[in-house]
């Protein structure tokens, strides 16, 4: 097996290049991709049943019927907001668009939340 | 050589996620969001514990409710009169406890100050901003509610101070944590997560690691740092950025300062981690409180005078410290932040 390698011929200086380019990108790719994962589905519940999934990748007005009433939650294109709500303090409303993987919105006096799903999260619930 | 190198750096990007046997329920209770994972259990028995989780929880929420009809409000009503009551076991239990607790951090924690809460608004599920005027507020004061007031014998419960009015909302989230663990324990589930309003407490593990938390940024819409939470142990933070108006500028929090009967300023959050213990949820939801309202070159004591070792501050102008052991168990997203934290001691 040690010989196989043996047989090898000898790095040159363009193979270092590519050994540390390579290396490079995993670390690039690791940092950007793995905190900020580009979020590609929505997921959106009213009180405890999944209403449905969705794909980000579209221009689309959801009208959700939650506790208190009607809501407006918007997709364009890789983002995702709650637009309108019949809540009173519209802490919803004000948090604005989510963009990245396992964000998430909850409008609790209307009780429905949009979350947007990833890969793998980076933890199993939230403090808060 | 080169393509084993390209496809090592191919394999490093790529996790593979094995099956998860991870159920997941949502409810809304406390008026708040209520999350519960079980890990490990056939999905219909999950649903099924989880359901009786909930079930209980909004029998709690119902009990202590601090401005609907509840036992609670029953209580008050007798104190306001002056007259005794028989209540239940677990409430004197509950009374006791939080007595003990308010004793613990020199009345900072002081559930009987119901009038000060609804003077400001808090007291409905869709508070309005209020703005009580300083004559109110000074009336209030001198009535001086305290836990202490309460005199309780066997089963019957009295005041001795009528101003008294109890309001929970600062212990039955995690009062419900821990009834919601002695549940699961009854069930003899090994591994499950409980999320109340951002209260959590964990039991066994998610597959081979323990339990992840992700800790709110309290100014961003991520979190700003995760931690390992251990079988047993919970984590409950205190912040200005979940129940709060902005007036003229200044933010009000729901959480109020005895002391001044104004909303405590200077902190954006506390988060406190608290070891294995049957009350573990009560002093996870309860512990932080004292410490987000006292001055920041008080903080660090009235940690200790609530037992709690593991705590994280950030405050409102951009600190950020924790205690030498919490530190050790935090791991930084927000990268800014790590590089400014210091030493809470």
């Amino acid at each position: 097996m040690l010989a196989r390698f043996n047989n090898f011929p000898k790095l040159l200086k363009g193979d270092w290049c590519i050994v540390l380019v390579s290396l490079g990108l995993v670390v690039v790719s690791f940092l950007t991709l793995w905190s900020h994962q580009p979020a590609a589905t929505l997921r959106v519940r009213v009180g405890s049943t999944v209403l449905g999934e969705y794909s980000l990748m579209q221009t689309k007005l959801l009208t959700v019927s939650g506790s208190a009433g009607k809501a407006t939650i918007e997709i364009q294109q890789g983002k995702v907001r709650f637009k309108h709500s019949p809540c009173h303090n519209q802490y919803c409303v004000h948090q604005g668009w989510l963009t990245h993987a396992h964000q998430a919105a909850i409008c609790i006096p209307n009780q429905i939340s949009i979350e947007l799903m990833g890969a793998s999260p980076a933890f199993d619930t939230l403090n808060y | 050589m080169r393509y084993y190198i390209l496809l090592f750096a191919f394999f490093t990007q790529v996790s593979c996620t094995p099956l998860d046997p991870l159920y997941h329920s949502q409810s809304y209770v406390f008026g708040t969001l209520v999350d519960i994972s079980i890990y490990g259990e056939e999905e219909s028995e999950a649903q099924l514990m989880s359901s009786q989780i909930t079930r209980e929880f909004q029998n709690i929420h119902n009990r202590l409710h601090a401005w609907k009809p509840s036992e609670l409000n029953g209580i008050n009503k007798t104190f306001a009169d002056n007259r005794p009551k028989l209540i239940e076991p677990d409430i004197v239990q509950i009374i006791e406890d939080a007595t003990k607790l308010s004793i613990q951090s020199e009345g900072l924690f002081n559930p009987a100050i119901g009038k000060l809460i609804q003077a400001w608004g808090f007291q409905r599920d869709e508070f309005t901003a209020v703005l009580p005027d300083q004559l109110t507020l000074d009336a209030l004061l001198a009535e001086q509610p305290k836990m202490t007031d309460i005199v309780i014998n066997g089963h019957q419960i009295i005041s001795n101070n009528p101003h008294v009015k109890l309001d929970l909302g600062g212990y039955a989230k995690g009062y419900a944590l821990d009834a919601g663990m002695k549940i699961l324990r009854e069930f003899q589930v090994k591994h499950a997560l409980i999320n109340i309003g951002g209260n959590v407490i964990a039991l066994g593990k998610h597959g081979e690691n323990p339990w992840t938390i992700g800790i709110q940024h309290p100014r961003k819409p991520d979190a700003i740092a995760t931690i390992a939470l251990e079988s047993g142990w919970a984590i409950g933070t205190s912040g200005d950025y979940q129940r709060f108006f902005i007036h003229d500028g200044k933010r009000y929090c729901h959480i109020i300062d005895p002391r001044t009967g104004q909303p405590a300023q200077g902190t954006q959050s506390v988060t406190v981690l608290i070891p294995p213990s049957p009350n573990a949820g009560v002093l996870s939801d309860v512990a932080s409180k004292p410490i987000f309202i006292s001055a920041l070159d008080e903080k660090a004591a009235f940690a200790k005078k609530m037992d709690v070792s593991h705590v994280l501050v950030i405050q409102e102008d951009g600190q950020i410290l924790a205690t030498p052991s919490m530190q050790k168990r935090l791991q930084w997203l927000d990268q800014e932040a790590k590089q400014r934290v210091g030493t809470l001691q």
